[in-house]
């Protein structure tokens, strides 16, 4: 323990004051959108990265905090878009429905699934993850009531104004970053951070594994699913292959690891970072997959805690951190 | 007769099916790595034989003199300097480069090669013989010859060169091998160099089989993770068995509901049996 580093007290910002900067921040936001300050076009990248901070949000949970690295969360993105779609189109429901409804049905399939996913651990999890997804794919492909391949059309009447539909993507996300935060800071944040460390100590020590990975699970399932609602309200129709496609994980993955694996302010980062850097390789057709995986693998070999777990441990402070206490108060 | 004739079909494509997922195998049994890039390899591979075949004028599979060892040679130094690397970080970080890396190359040869379809035709694609009732593809016949040579000879590698005994080491105890004197970063290397040769050998199958594009490497990557999961991670007989069943599933499904069967085949061997059916 000679380095000096190492004997520095790691501040925990959590006390009032931040808890006033996030109000302040989210009230910004909301003035932001509901005020219609902002531009159609910043309006829409704001949309679209706090949807992606709830999914990055929601993968970081189960890969960064409980270790369940899943490679089929487009499964419930899919399932949403289909809900969405179904209800609005078929049924002509609401969209508040729609999404209620989207949830609803990705909750009722992940507790369905949990029975035969948690039988897997490590690589055969995020395997059998993908695989479902996949079997999912091929089962609407060839499903007759969703148009099969042709795919289905969103049909909301009257449709939502950009400014709803960014008070609700924001409402989303600042609850999906609260539930998170507020999660790991119970009993249940302790034991899923066990589990993610050490499977079998953790069971040893009396961590319930399979409610603690159900909850988790249930979870993501629900918001990820009512995420993707509302990003399919905006692209209008939603196709087997676009739903249930790998690139969604592949966004995910890249929030997450480029933000940070196993913080919440990690995706935050990413999102924002991920929806500014597609913005501009859009412009350079051919390169966008070269450039995102390039910097994937650079950031894995020299910031492996992605850039705000490097900023953290670097400036010795944590936002919205797991800890309960701040070390700083008891030396 | 309809039934020996599925039997037969199923068994020649399953031997397809195995031959993508050796190389998959291989590096989950003895680097106990995720290859995401699998897929892209097995791309590539495809993307090689139908380059070198009508540029050197001769039958598309004598192109693996060329092709085997250029791609066994990149996977020896893409493990020993860059993934090896990555492995010492952990086993996400290296599940993370190797996605990096197979996004990277999807992009690569969508520029080089452009996204049209690609078929790599041989003499004998079409042709076919009889015996008795039975009608059997030449092709299915050729590649079936391919994939059993190439998958008995890596057989025959592990069991009994020194170097196969090493690995076999290294994948059973790493620490015990590296106690022994094996070089178990040189080891990992001859692994992922086997991975790439075998991608390169079932790239020229499925190029010979199907059309591709430089986007197929996520339906090859499923198709070898089914194949090695049903079998059980690190066995070859297994992968062998699983790759028959799963050309069954094919051949009795067709396009559509072949894959949805043996997912749920997949699935259901996970439920009953989560390690695979020949798994340790």
């Amino acid at each position: 323990m000679s380095d000096k580093r190492l004997q520095r007290p790691v501040r925990v910002l959590d006390s009032l004051p931040m808890l006033i900067v996030c109000i302040a921040v989210v009230s910004v936001l909301y003035a932001v959108c509901l005020l219609r300050i902002a531009s159609n076009n910043a309006m829409r990248y704001m949309i679209q990265i706090f949807l992606y901070i709830t999914m990055g949000q929601m993968w970081n949970l189960l890969s960064g905090f409980a270790g369940m690295t899943s490679l089929g969360q487009q499964l419930y993105i899919g399932l949403a878009g289909y809900s969405v779609a179904i209800a609005t189109a078929k049924l002509h429901l609401t969209l508040g429905v729609g999404l209620v409804m989207s949830v609803a049905v990705s909750v009722v399939v992940a507790l369905v699934l949990s029975l035969l996913l948690f039988r897997m651990e490590g690589m055969y999890f995020s395997i059998a993850t993908w695989v479902v997804a996949e079997a999912f794919e091929k089962l609407f492909l060839s499903w007759k009531y969703v148009e099969q391949g042709s795919g289905l059309t969103i049909r909301v009447v009257p449709y939502p104004k950009i400014e709803e539909i960014c008070a609700v993507s924001l409402t989303v996300c600042v609850m999906s970053i609260a539930v998170v935060y507020l999660l790991l800071r119970t009993r249940t944040g302790l034991g899923l951070t066990a589990m993610r460390d050490n499977l079998t100590a953790a069971s040893a020590v009396g961590v319930n594994v399979f409610n603690h990975k159900l909850l988790v699970y249930v979870i993501a399932a629900a918001f990820t699913a009512v995420s993707a609602g509302i990003f399919f309200v905006n692209k209008g129709i939603v196709y087997p292959e676009s739903g249930f496609g790998i690139s969604w994980t592949v966004s995910m993955i890249f929030i997450v690891t480029i933000g940070g694996s196993g913080t919440v302010s990690g995706p935050i980062t990413g999102a924002v970072i991920y929806v500014f850097l597609q913005e501009l390789l859009a412009h350079y057709p051919g390169w966008s997959n070269i450039i995102l995986g390039a910097i994937t693998i650079l950031v894995i070999f020299f910031l492996p805690k992605g850039i705000m777990g490097t900023l953290q441990e670097k400036l010795r402070f944590e936002i919205f951190s797991a800890k309960r206490f701040s070390f700083a108060k008891h030396k | 007769m309809y039934f020996v004739q599925i039997l037969v079909n199923g068994i020649l494509l399953g031997s397809v099916y195995a031959l993508l997922g050796v190389g998959m195998t291989m590096i989950f049994g003895i680097v106990k790595l995720t290859n995401l890039a699998h897929g892209e390899f097995v791309v590539l591979g495809a993307y090689l034989s139908t380059v070198l075949a009508p540029m050197l004028g001769v039958d598309p599979v004598v192109t693996l003199i060329i092709t085997v060892p250029l791609m066994f040679l990149s996977g020896f130094l893409l493990q020993y300097f860059f993934i090896g690397k990555a492995m010492k970080k952990g086993a996400e970080p290296a599940l993370l480069v190797t996605f990096g890396l197979s996004i990277i190359l999807q992009d690569a040869m969508l520029m080089i090669f452009s996204a049209d379809a690609q078929h790599i035709v041989a003499s004998y694609s079409m042709s076919t013989i009889k015996i008795g009732e039975l009608e059997i593809s030449v092709l299915h016949l050729v590649l079936f010859a391919i994939s059993v040579v190439s998958i008995s000879t890596l057989t025959l590698f592990l069991r009994s060169t020194h170097t196969g005994r090493a690995i076999r080491a290294t994948a059973d105890d790493s620490d015990a091998a590296a106690l022994s004197g094996v070089n178990v970063n040189r080891v990992y290397a001859i692994a992922m160099g086997i991975a790439m040769a075998s991608a390169a050998v079932a790239g020229l199958c499925v190029g010979m089989k199907w059309t591709y594009y430089p986007s197929s490497g996520g339906g090859y990557l499923l198709i070898s993770f089914v194949v090695v999961v049903i079998g059980g991670m690190g066995s070859v007989p297994g992968t062998m068995i699983a790759g028959v069943l799963f050309g069954l599933a094919q051949v009795i499904g067709g396009a559509n509901y072949g894959l949805l069967i043996s997912y749920v085949m997949l699935l259901a061997v996970l439920v009953i049996k989560p390690k695979g059916i020949f798994g340790k």
